[in-house]
């Protein structure tokens, strides 16, 4: 157990404060009581088998932040990390802040921020390898590197930026609530550190000593709404109602109309309105495999689900595609199939542990996502094996095959789309990501399909393919621009970090942004074209070579963007730490080399 | 288990296997924290905690203490003596007797060639009372130099000249305690926050316990002006038109302690005289605080039953310096604020041991709060030491500050730095570069061989640090706390009481006066020495100081407890036992912006760092903080230069220029930028340093500066990126 000193301070022990029943969302802050099995196991912290005599034990446990008092001096982050021995370049606590006012009525709010072991933990619920636990005792939200296979996605889904991928090591790690002192009746190391009568622990929903607010929202802290976080604020002094982030996303918190809360809004006095290409950043984003898997796998699905409706819907115009055309369609979609799957299993910090990624289906879209891409591919692999053979017991498995495929793919984009559906992540967070992945599903499906028909079996031979594929395409870009058009209207309009996200689309991005609009735009003509002519006109070839292009261009520019655009709802940073434009720039510089900077060299 | 996985892996906890906890005293600020280390098996300092029965710190540390463990294997440690014949040679390691012997013949020539005082000594505030005066004895006793001075030049002359003026002698009347009991703060250019969180932490929890007004004056909107009741933010080096004003106003209204000047001080007439000139509507045109708030403020502070002024740099770091701290020690005198409870003139000191410096080094006189120029104190020292009385000068010799210029006009030919950077914190870097080429022997004696100062040295000795060593330090409220030898020094550097011990053996009077080889043999000297005196150390033993977690002096022999407070019987240490009033007449002689130079230039220090950053610049979980220079600016004088946030400034003014990146804040005014001085080749590019006329120490955070957006951004970065050496 930890060892509590013999003059251990008063301020480090936890107090005994009496807890209401239940918190504010409705859940009970005992723990254990309707679950009586949990009660009296050992933690097993670093393989202790003693059980802690906390009185409180098994109540949710939280931080208790008085926001008015903060002076970022730093000492819970580096409490923090010297206790758990972190490295330079990430932290489980960091202190960012918000800033508002006119020299010398200013107000700097510094907030200070590491894992609120939320009620609904979205980390928890969004890991595909269940690395995450949400423990009787106090509510702790623990994560096991040593089962985690580094995808990052509970990065993505965390508003408040506690889990932190370590990019040299390969995995996640996060806050651990102090747990070893928990179990012993101390605060947390960062409370205990705490200089400015800012950060405070206890059972959640009660009040610290000389406190009287139990607030759960300040500017540039995201709306608790979306993982019921187990932090309470003080925050009692009159604020500007313009709190601006100093870090490189320019979004300001502005009081809102109800003068309740403050929403994130774009800082226009920072923003740069130049229209840029930005396309050295937008083609070497860290998302890369995400842009090869979904793509590929959208291709590949669509290009086999046309297969299979020419094989079982007896469409006839399709007819190719299960006669001449069909093993080569089969070998290129197992290619491309196989290459989305290397890409996205290499991003892995640890690629090893792939088999991991099924744990979760209970909970997490990931896993999900991952078993129905699997099923497709087992089924898409299947269906070509068994047609190699001609017996009952093949005809048999390739139809079962096909079933298998179909499911798998219906099941893998759903959520493929639904863990994009991310609250933290508003860009995202919009039917648009649906439409996106049905209209490439369709159009570069159908794009593949009648490129292999053509070259197999020339044009000619093929016009009843290139007629029925040109409708699908057209079907697929349309869906695709609805989609684009819709979101882009409501996001512009928007009171989320989404509005940003639509203006950096149009300046930063811009000139690349007007490029894959302008070949959207153009690749419905042009398709059309191609239906309306048909391919028996003299400028097929050159047609069909003109919207392959087109559609490529459009598709990836697209699929870049998405990923590069995305603002996520997270804590502000400060102007060096917890910057994302400060890591770039001392990347870009050099400055990352000496590891003291505190940003690793480069992160992939 | 609520969510997740039934069968669970045991939880792991980062364990560093400490098994042994050592006590010492931070070596970082002035605070006196009291700081346990721990050692693994291996004898490898890897934690570091504050100590819980410690009154200065209650358990807590700031986030340099923190990490304060990684100190001893940080990059750039010296490990063996170093030595070259040029500058511009490149070093060669040698052995100790061989550095050792040559720094020693060097001396010895450039004296019989050149005069006793051609060779300098240029001291710290880093090393342990007992190393101070150790290095004091071989200065004044055996060498013989009188331009021996410390790096306290540039952070707490002003205070030291001010006390002196003011009561009669060095020292801090005041404590930490004084915070529970006072009835209204006054903080002027002092940001606790950033500066000694340990001590705003004391006074949050003196403000939790009982809420009393906090007023504080900087031109800055930092966290400390934000809690404080009232700000003012003062036009930058005019706060002695504030202070003489708000006195004015105390006066005027009859609002002074009557009784208490009248018994404890004396100087009154001429006092009045001065002050008379600076009635609330003059002085609001000059410090630009307007006449409502000055007198507002005045009739809070008079008004409290007991009120208290803390101060740093934003008075000490000016061209009127020295008479701030009288100004606020009249404040204090005419308020009866002096030696009592909750009433006092507390200077924020700035490193862990200039305190240490200013009582027992001799750099301004001789140990003890001695002066060269008392016969009866030259008498003392030099009977007690064994050497002739008529080897003192009987009058100190240059500050730190004069050095330099003296090396650049040839008087200096030699010179010997111990623990301190001025390549890095003098103002005028260029000029300071010329200056060390001018030299013809530098001796560099410093815990990192990378130092920049370490370039122009011709002999380098790797010294220890921190609790590689033992001995104490003398903290803010006169605290003498231990530090405990906790491993052994790095490599082949050594403990620079060593150091000066090895020096003085290689001079003939070294050879005849007594230097102790431990620690606690000086320390018992200091007792001795200190014996009925105002810094009474007599009482104090290594293990009771260890004990009690600290002692503040005076501690008379027998004496189980020090004194928390100074002048509490209203005697002063003038002949007369009072106080002075001093008139301070207000003269603006500071570089303010014109149209050529529109900006003010501040500068100070950030949390994350220590002076140069020779440690703190190496150790990432604090240097992340802020690990390349950077420039507050209010948005709207950016806007109008088309500078956005984030991109690199090139800031240029009479000395030089410097490139840094702009961090747009209001929280500067429109004409006035901020720049963290712990960077080199950065801020101290442009500052003018105008030196106060008493304490001679430089005006570091007044000059004025042009700014404009540098115009290639990429070269401007890759400028500041070459100048960061760690």
């Amino acid at each position: 157990m930890y060892k509590i000193r013999d003059d251990e301070p008063k301020y480090a022990f936890l107090p005994d404060t009496a807890a209401p029943e239940r918190n504010r969302y409705g859940e009970k802050i005992d723990l254990a009581a309707q679950d009586n099995a949990l009660l009296g196991e050992s933690l097993n912290i670093n393989n202790d088998a003693g059980v802690g005599e906390n009185p409180n034990r098994y109540k949710q446990h939280g931080f208790y932040f008085n926001a008015d008092n903060c002076i970022s001096c730093h000492a819970c982050e580096s409490a923090c990390s010297e206790k758990n021995d972190l490295p330079p370049y990430l932290a489980y606590r960091s202190v960012g802040y918000v800033e508002g006012g006119t020299f010398p009525n200013y107000t700097r709010l510094n907030i200070s921020m590491a894992c609120n072991h939320c009620d609904d933990p979205v980390c928890l619920k969004g890991c595909p390898t269940r690395a995450y636990t949400k423990y009787a005792e106090y509510g702790a939200v623990l994560q096991d590197p040593d089962i985690c296979f580094g995808c990052g996605y509970c990065t993505w889904v965390c508003p408040y930026n506690a889990p932190q991928l370590d990019t040299e090591k390969g995995h996640v790690h996060k806050c651990n609530m102090c747990v070893d002192r928990l179990e012993v009746g101390l605060k947390p190391a960062c409370a205990s550190a705490c200089l400015a009568g800012a950060l405070d622990f206890g059972v959640t929903e009660t009040t610290p000593e000389n406190r009287e607010q139990l607030k759960t929202q300040i500017p540039g802290f995201p709306t608790p709404e979306i993982s019921h976080p187990n932090i309470r604020f003080q925050q009692t002094k009159t604020l500007p109602k313009e709190m601006s982030r100093t870090d490189s996303i320019d979004v300001k918190y502005r009081l809102n109309d109800n003068k309740d809360a403050y929403v994130p809004v774009i800082n226009e006095n920072r923003a740069n309105t130049k229209k840029s290409w930005n396309l050295k950043k937008l083609l070497s984003s860290h998302e890369n495999a995400h842009i090869a898997f979904t793509l590929s796998a959208q291709t590949v699905m669509g290009a086999f689900l046309l297969l299979l409706c020419s094989q079982y819907l007896g469409v006839e115009a399709l007819s190719v595609l299960t006669t001449t055309a069909k093993w080569p369609l089969l070998i290129v979609t197992f290619i491309l199939m196989s290459f989305g799957l290397l890409k996205l299993n290499l991003h892995l910090g640890r690629p090893h542990r792939f088999y991991r990624g099924f744990n979760n289906l209970r909970y997490s879209p990931v896993s999900r996502e991952i078993a129905g891409v699997s099923m497709f591919f087992a089924g898409l692999s299947g269906y070509g094996f068994f047609s190699l053979f001609e017996n009952s017991f093949a005809t048999f498995m390739m139809n079962a095959s096909a079933v298998v495929a179909v499911l798998g793919s219906v099941i893998g984009t759903y959520y493929m789309y639904k863990l994009y559906r991310i609250p933290a992540r508003p860009y995202w967070d919009h039917w648009q990501t649906a439409s996106s992945f049905i209209g490439t599903t369709l159009s570069l499906g159908g794009i593949l399909v009648v490129t292999v028909g053509v070259i197999s079996n020339g044009v000619s031979a093929s016009a009843a393919l290139i007629e029925i594929t040109s409708l699908i395409v057209i079907a697929g870009l349309a869906i695709e621009l609805i989609g684009l058009v819709t979101h882009a209207r409501d996001m512009k309009s928007a009171q989320h970090e989404g509005a940003l996200s639509h203006f950096e689309q149009t300046t930063k991005y811009g000139k690349s942004y007007w490029l894959r609009n302008i070949a959207l735009l153009a690749s419905i003509s042009v398709v059309s074209a191609i239906y309306l002519l048909g391919a028996t006109h003299e400028a097929f070839l050159a047609l069909g070579v003109l919207s392959l292009a087109l559609i490529m261009t459009a598709a990836l520019i697209g699929r870049a963007l998405f990923y590069v655009l995305v603002i996520p709802t997270t804590m502000p940073g400060a102007f060096f730490w917890r910057n994302k434009g400060f890591e770039e720039h001392a990347r870009e510089t050099g400055l990352a080399d000496m590891p003291q900077t505190g940003v690793v060299p480069d992160s992939h | 288990m609520l969510f997740g996985r039934k069968q669970k892996n045991p939880i792991k906890i980062a364990d560093k296997g400490v098994v042994d906890w050592k006590y010492t005293t931070c070596g970082y600020c002035s605070t006196g924290c009291s700081i346990e280390v721990g050692l693994d098996e291996k004898g490898e300092a890897v934690a570091t905690r504050g100590v819980a029965s410690a009154d200065v710190n209650r358990g807590k540390l700031c986030l340099k203490g923190i990490y304060e463990h990684e100190l001893f294997k940080l990059e750039g440690r010296g490990e063996t003596p170093l030595i070259r014949d040029k500058f511009y040679e490149p070093f060669q390691k040698t052995d100790w007797d061989t550095a050792l012997d040559k720094t020693a013949d060097e001396i010895k020539r450039i004296q019989t060639t050149y005069g006793r005082d051609a060779f300098a000594i240029v001291s710290t505030g880093q090393i342990m009372t007992e190393e101070f005066y150790t290095l004091g004895k071989l200065a004044r006793g055996v060498i013989g130099t009188n331009n021996y001075d410390g790096n306290t030049t540039l952070c707490m002359s002003s205070a030291v000249s001010g006390y002196k003026r003011s009561f009669g002698s060095d020292g801090p009347p005041g404590c930490y305690e004084d915070f529970e009991h006072t009835e209204c703060l006054l903080a002027i250019g002092s940001n606790l926050p950033e500066q000694h969180p340990i001590i705003f932490w004391r006074l949050k929890q003196a403000l939790e316990k009982r809420k009393f007004p906090v007023i504080v004056v900087d031109p800055r909107v930092t966290m400390m002006a934000q809690m404080a009741d009232i700000h003012l933010p003062v036009t930058p080096g005019t706060d002695l038109a504030l202070l003489n004003s708000l006195a004015y106003v105390i006066l005027e209204e009859g609002l002074a302690d009557k009784e208490y000047i009248e018994a404890h001080t004396n100087n009154d007439e001429e006092f009045y005289k001065v002050i008379e000139q600076y009635d609330p509507v003059t002085a609001s045109k000059i410090c630009g605080i307007d006449e409502d708030t000055i007198r507002n403020v005045a009739r809070t502070y008079a008004k409290a039953g007991a009120a208290m002024t803390i101060w740093t740099m934003g008075i000490n770091q000016s061209t009127h310096g020295s008479d701030g701290v009288c100004g606020i020690n009249n404040l204090n005198l005419i308020t009866g604020n002096i030696g009592k409870p909750g009433g006092t003139s507390l200077s924020i000191t700035g490193q862990c041991n200039a305190m240490g410096t200013r009582e027992w080094s001799s750099c301004s006189g001789l140990p003890g709060y001695r002066t060269l120029e008392k016969e009866e104190d030259r008498e003392t020292i030099a009977n007690f030491w064994g050497v002739d009385k008529e080897f003192f000068p009987k009058k100190r010799g240059l500050f730190q500050t004069d050095i330099f210029p003296a090396i650049e006009t040839g008087q200096i030919k030699g010179l010997w730095i111990i623990a301190t950077n001025p390549m890095t914190s003098m103002s005028n870097t260029d000029r300071i570069r010329k200056t060390f080429e001018k030299l013809d022997f530098l001796v560099v004696q410093d815990a990192y061989q990378d130092c920049e100062s370490n370039q122009y040295a011709n002999v380098y000795f790797p010294a220890g640090v921190w609790a590689e060593k033992e001995g104490c330090f003398t903290n803010t409220e006169r605290r003498v706390n231990l530090i405990r030898n906790v491993i052994k020094p790095y490599a082949d550097s050594k403990p620079d009481l060593w150091i000066f011990n090895q020096m003085a053996k290689r001079f003939e009077q070294g050879q005849k006066v007594k230097f102790p080889e431990t620690s606690s043999g000086v320390f018992d000297e200091l007792r001795e020495l200190s014996k009925g005196r105002m810094l009474d150390y007599s009482g104090m033993t290594y293990d009771k100081i260890e004990a009690q977690r600290g002692i503040q002096w005076p501690c008379k022999d027998g004496d189980e407890k020090g004194l928390q407070r100074l002048y509490t019987d209203g005697k002063f240490q003038y002949p007369d036992g009072k106080a002075k009033l001093m008139p301070l007449p207000f003269i603006d002689n500071n570089e303010r912006p014109d149209d050529e130079y529109p900006f003010w230039m501040n500068s100070g220090r950030v949390v994350e760092h220590f002076h140069t950053r020779t440690r703190t610049g190496k150790v990432g979980n604090i240097n992340k903080f802020s690990p390349t220079p950077y420039m507050e600016m209010n948005p709207d004088a950016a806007k109008a230069l088309g500078i956005a946030h984030g991109q690199y400034a090139r800031l240029t003014s009479r000395r030089g220029d410097a490139v840094v990146m702009v961090q747009l804040t209001q929280r500067v005014s429109p004409n006035m930028v901020f720049i963290p001085f712990h960077f080199h080749d950065c801020v101290n590019r442009l500052s003018l340093g105008l030196l106060d006329p008493h304490s001679r120490q430089p005006a570091f955070k007044q000059c004025a500066v042009k700014i404009e957006l540098a115009n290639d951004q990429q070269s401007a970065a890759l400028r500041n990126k070459e100048a960061r050496g760690f």
